[in-house]
């Protein structure tokens, strides 16, 4: 093992690194999303949230009836509150939710559904914000401008509070505590209708959804028109863990990636021991050591090593937690405190010492062949005289690429670690290029596989005033497009709740790829469902599907799949003739494309200011409100890409390091014989350089290649959990190539770095005498 | 009047052993002549193959110069040497030294493409140095680890005459094999010297240095004589007498 120094820092350093990810990962996966579920119960949060307009207390008595005969529900609790959609300005762009505001104690005391507040200051008269919305712009003391349907109020931020169903804006419904005064204030303002929040616990978490559809039913049948918004812990435990999960997925990717590294350069160092210890492990079976002694000395020697160093490598992870922390709360808005947990550090260190010792135990399998009598005579012979690689005498090729070619012929092993190595690279590599081209650079791949459909501009207008409004879209020359895209809940009759986009033409939707199979509905008999929601329930394209909305019941016929993630993948589209066989629209949300270099706030403003809030319920900037939601994202895959790229260059210059070294111990004789006869310490190098090329190039190529091929694929497989079935991402071709381009010539680089060692190789040791 | 090919002037080599200095070589001035065979002899610890290694720009001085030709060697860094020995020396190594993973022929072309890039010349040169010392066409496709000790040597001094080295470094070229093969290769090298290949040879044994037509006897260090044997002729008795004289004078 002490001979062995560097070989052993190199495997360190990679298991180190595997563990240090894979304890990460496990944190992630299995700690994160049960921290949800401890707030839900610490603050003994509600399954289903509904807030609903309540003017007079009916709805809240119906209710109350409903929740007190359901034997699903254990406990709820109905309080007043103000609702209404609005935003604010987050991050550099804007957050549009719909707002319940609540008064301070009654928040705070509520039986169901609790806030509590994290951070507060002297401030007695202003607003609590969910703890996710604390910036540098947004935080105690300073003022916020809210706005609340068409009207903008300012409030002096008193404090954070953290809320487990109405904590962030993707929670559908965004609760907002006022102190006393304030909420009072809004009250006579009037800007926010009186509604009912209806918070209920269930006995199984499990039927949210379900049973989110099936209040929302009952309610609807009762009060046709009412305004209604809700929300279900299966929603919200998911969408406030997207970044969480894209995280922990690229962790675990990597950690096994780096494993899987790890084990092909054990095996190989492994297999050159055996090669070059022939003589000694014939000379141990000689004097009566078995083949398993030998074989445990080494099982001990590398699972020994593997168990420290995961060890050191699981605890450091904790070192880096506080930094991926904070990065997740950013995202999850849920507090969450770093403790040691046993089982990921455990299973961590079971997962890798269990793959090293597998491995090692395979690859020392050929020590049970060793006959000592040959390994004594004169070790086993590892030149093969079949074939005499790239003859001199008869190739094209340049000297010093002729000698190199017959090196990487010469070895297999070497050939094979390499291939496995940039292969997997290549992976890395396109998906950093595909993240980076889709994510960091230009969103809107992204945005229309979460978001679904974006334009400039979205106002919800009042439906008796649509007329109006569109003769003054038309007549206004900023505008290029105006179509209606509003979503409404409806349910599916033998399952869950659905988010249905109504629009009047589809052809006119920005983003076509939001049906990925099939086509958009073009009558009012034709839906499209969302594939992930239609495999569920093993439905196709041609059958039939029954949907409840308003009270009412109507069968659709399914003619294309979507994949708009932003409801988790239970969404479906319909014409607005095909919606209003099922009651009419209450107000109509139309999205707007602007001429370019049209100013967006500009023109909302103009449009409200025109029009009158008689017309114009809210505006918004969908650019500005993406923006700000999706900068969480951005700072989330910057950070993973650079990881990725810095990891992958590790990774490459430990496992050349480790194929250099056992070159240069194997060729050392031949080294010294070619510098003896008068090769140069650079043509060395070069042709040591040169020996990993045509595997690291032909691997690369192939790797870049079949990556950008099944990289949409696989994507599309991490993503299904938030309701993608395909993903369409530009691969970004020319990344590729220069990526493929920059890795090889770093690992030429990193090659020829590492052969220095050559320099020291003396060939007047060869000489002898005296 | 012969041509010098190398001159050394105060040529000192010495090792740090533990601390302690250890002064291998000390001022030498020697001339080596063009043709000549020249033979280096001495004890064990003499420092034969450290005047050697200097010598053929394997390693450097600590002090003096060595000068080949107009070019002072001794101040060449070690890719200058690299340079220079496949320039102009080549090299038979008593533990011959082929490379295992190439066949016989690329052996002798990896050393012979290094300075000729005619590939069909050098062939030619190579196939006419592989008849001269009695390798077939068949041995040639071989490996080295397939060869006889003799036939491995013999390939060796192929590879190092491929480049027609002004200079031949031997060290001591039979000391890994029998006596009959050992003899083949002093042979091999003794009808090379005649064709005018300039040889310089290391050997403890007696019978080899009488190949040689120069001897230098090295002592803690310094040259403390050297012999003129003339060309060598086979079975010639007064040439061993002398030798054995020359050795006995010297120590031997």
């Amino acid at each position: 093992m002490r001979k062995a120094k560097g070989q052993n820092i190199s495997i360190t350093i990679l298991i180190l690194l595997a563990a240090l990810m894979l304890n990460l990962w496990l944190i992630l996966a299995m700690d994160y999303t049960a921290n949800f579920d401890r707030y839900h119960t610490k603050l003994n949060a509600e399954h289903v949230t509904l807030a609903l307009d309540d003017a007079d207390g009916e709805v809240r008595t119906f209710l109350n009836e409903e929740l007190e005969k359901d034997h699903a529900v254990t406990e709820f609790l109905l309080d007043p509150c103000l609702h209404m959609t609005g935003g604010m300005s987050y991050n550099g762009g804007e957050v549009s939710s719909w707002f319940v505001f609540f008064e301070k104690e009654t928040a705070l005391t509520r039986s169901v559904g609790r806030a509590e507040i994290v951070e507060e200051g002297d401030c007695t008269s202003g607003v609590y914000l969910p703890m996710l919305y604390k910036t540098e712009d947004i935080d105690i003391g300073k003022t916020i401008d809210l706005k609340i349907g068409s009207h903008v109020v300012t409030y002096t931020v008193c404090g954070f509070f953290n809320s487990v169903m109405a904590g962030s804006h993707n929670c559908v419904i965004m609760e907002v505590i006022l102190t006393d005064d304030k909420y009072k204030e809004l009250e006579t303002l009037g800007y926010a209708p009186k509604g009912t929040l209806c918070s209920v616990r269930l006995n199984d978490s499990a039927d949210s959804l379900n049973f989110e559809a099936s209040l929302k039913s009952r309610v609807s049948e009762k009060f046709s028109d009412i305004v209604m918004v809700s929300n279900c812990y299966g929603i919200v435990s998911q969408s406030r863990y997207i970044s969480q999960m894209i995280c922990s997925g690229v962790l675990s990717a990597m950690a096994f990636i780096i494993l899987l590294i790890a084990l092909v350069v054990i095996a190989s160092n492994i297999m050159n021991y055996i090669q070059t210890n022939m003589k000694n492990l014939g000379a141990l079976k000689a004097i009566g050591y078995t083949s398993k002694q030998l074989i445990s000395t080494l099982l001990l020697q590398f699972t020994g090593l593997t168990l420290l160093v995961s060890m050191i490598g699981a605890a450091l992870s904790y070192a880096l937690l506080p930094a991926l922390n904070q990065m997740m709360i950013a995202q999850t808005g849920i507090p969450y405190a770093i403790h040691f947990l046993p089982l990921p550090f455990f299973l961590s260190l079971g997962i890798l010492c269990g793959a090293v010792t597998l491995v090692v135990w395979y690859a020392a399998g050929r020590i049970k062949k060793i006959e000592a009598i040959t390994a004594l005579r004169s070790g086993v012979q590892t030149h093969n005289f079949k074939c005499n690689h790239i003859a001199l005498e008869k190739t094209k090729a340049p000297l010093h690429l002729a000698l190199a070619l017959k090196t990487t012929l010469s070895s297999m092993k070497h050939n094979v670690t390499i291939c496995i190595t940039m292969l997997v690279l290549s992976l890395v590599v396109v998906f950093s290029g595909l993240m980076i081209q889709n994510m960091i650079l230009d969103m809107s791949s992204f945005l229309n596989l979460i978001v679904g459909e974006m334009a400039d501009s979205c106002i919800n207008v009042q439906v008796e005033a649509e007329d109006q409004f569109l003769n003054e879209m038309t007549q206004d020359d900023r505008v290029e497009k105006v179509y209606l895209f509003t979503s409404i809940n409806i349910s599916h009759a033998d399952g869950a709740e659905l988010l249905a986009s109504v629009c009047n033409d589809f052809s006119l939707l920005n983003n076509q790829n939001v049906v990925f199979e099939g086509r958009f509905p073009k009558y009012d008999n034709e839906i499209a469902l969302a594939a992930k929601y239609a495999k569920e329930h093993n439905m196709r394209i041609g059958d039939e599907i029954t949907i409840k909305g308003n009270g009412k019941q109507e069968t659709y016929l399914i003619c294309g799949y979507t994949q708009l993630s932003n409801n988790l993948g239970r969404d479906c589209l319909l014409t607005r003739e095909g919606y209003e066989k099922l009651g009419s629209l209450t107000n109509t949300s139309y999205y707007i494309n602007l001429a370019d270099g049209a100013d967006i706030d500009a023109f909302n403003l103009d449009i409200k200011e025109s029009l009158g809030s008689d017309v114009v319920n809210t505006t918004i900037n969908i650019e500005a409100t993406v923006e700000g939601s999706a900068k969480v994202y951005v700072m989330l895959m910057t950070i993973i890409v650079i990881a990725i790229l810095v990891l992958s260059a590790i990774v490459i210059v430990f496992v050349l390091y480790l194929l250099v070294r056992t070159m240069l111990n194997h060729k050392m004789r031949d080294y010294g014989i070619l510098k003896a006869l008068g090769f140069t310490t650079g043509q060395l190098i070069l042709q040591t350089a040169l020996s990993f090329m045509p595997t690291v190039i032909l691997s690369t190529v192939v790797g870049l290649f079949v990556s950008s091929l099944v990289i949409n694929p696989l994507t599309a497989v991490f993503l299904n959990g938030i309701g993608v079935v395909k993903c369409t991402f530009t691969v970004p071709v020319g990344f590729n190539i220069a990526a493929g381009i920059g890795l090889v010539g770093f690992t030429f680089a990193a090659a020829c770095l590492l052969s220095l060692k050559i320099r020291k190789i003396a060939p007047r040791e060869l000489l002898c005498g005296e | 009047m012969k041509d010098i090919l190398l001159k050394t002037e105060k040529l000192s080599k010495s090792f740090s052993n533990g601390g302690v200095m250890q002064h291998v070589l000390k001022n030498i001035d020697v001339n080596l002549y063009k043709g000549d065979f020249t033979v280096i002899m001495g004890a064990s610890g003499a420092g034969k193959s450290t005047l050697m290694y200097a010598l053929s720009g394997m390693d450097k001085p600590t002090l003096g110069t060595i000068t080949f030709g107009d070019e002072t060697i001794s101040d060449l860094d070690s890719d200058g040497l690299a340079v220079f020995r496949r320039n102009h020396c080549g090299f038979v190594f008593q533990q011959i030294y082929l490379i295992d993973s190439m066949s016989v022929m690329d052996n002798v072309l990896a050393a012979g493409l290094l300075v000729n890039k005619d590939k069909k010349a050098l062939c030619a040169n190579a196939e006419a140095l592989f008849a001269a010392v009695d390798i077939s066409k068949e041995t040639q496709k071989k490996f080295p680890t397939q060869l006889s000790g003799g036939e491995a040597q013999r390939v060796g001094i192929v590879r190092a005459l491929i480049n027609h080295p002004e200079i031949l470094f031997a060290d001591e070229p039979t000391g890994a094999l029998n006596s009959k093969t050992g003899l083949d290769v002093l042979d091999t090298l003794t009808k090379f010297n005649e064709m005018g290949q300039s040889v310089v040879m290391v050997t403890h044994d007696m019978s080899s240095a009488r190949r040689g037509n120069r001897i230098l006897y090295l002592k803690d260090g310094t040259i403390l004589g050297e012999c003129d044997l003339g060309k060598y002729t086979p079975g010639d008795k007064k040439r061993h007498e002398t030798l054995s004289q020359f050795l006995c004078d010297m120590g031997w």
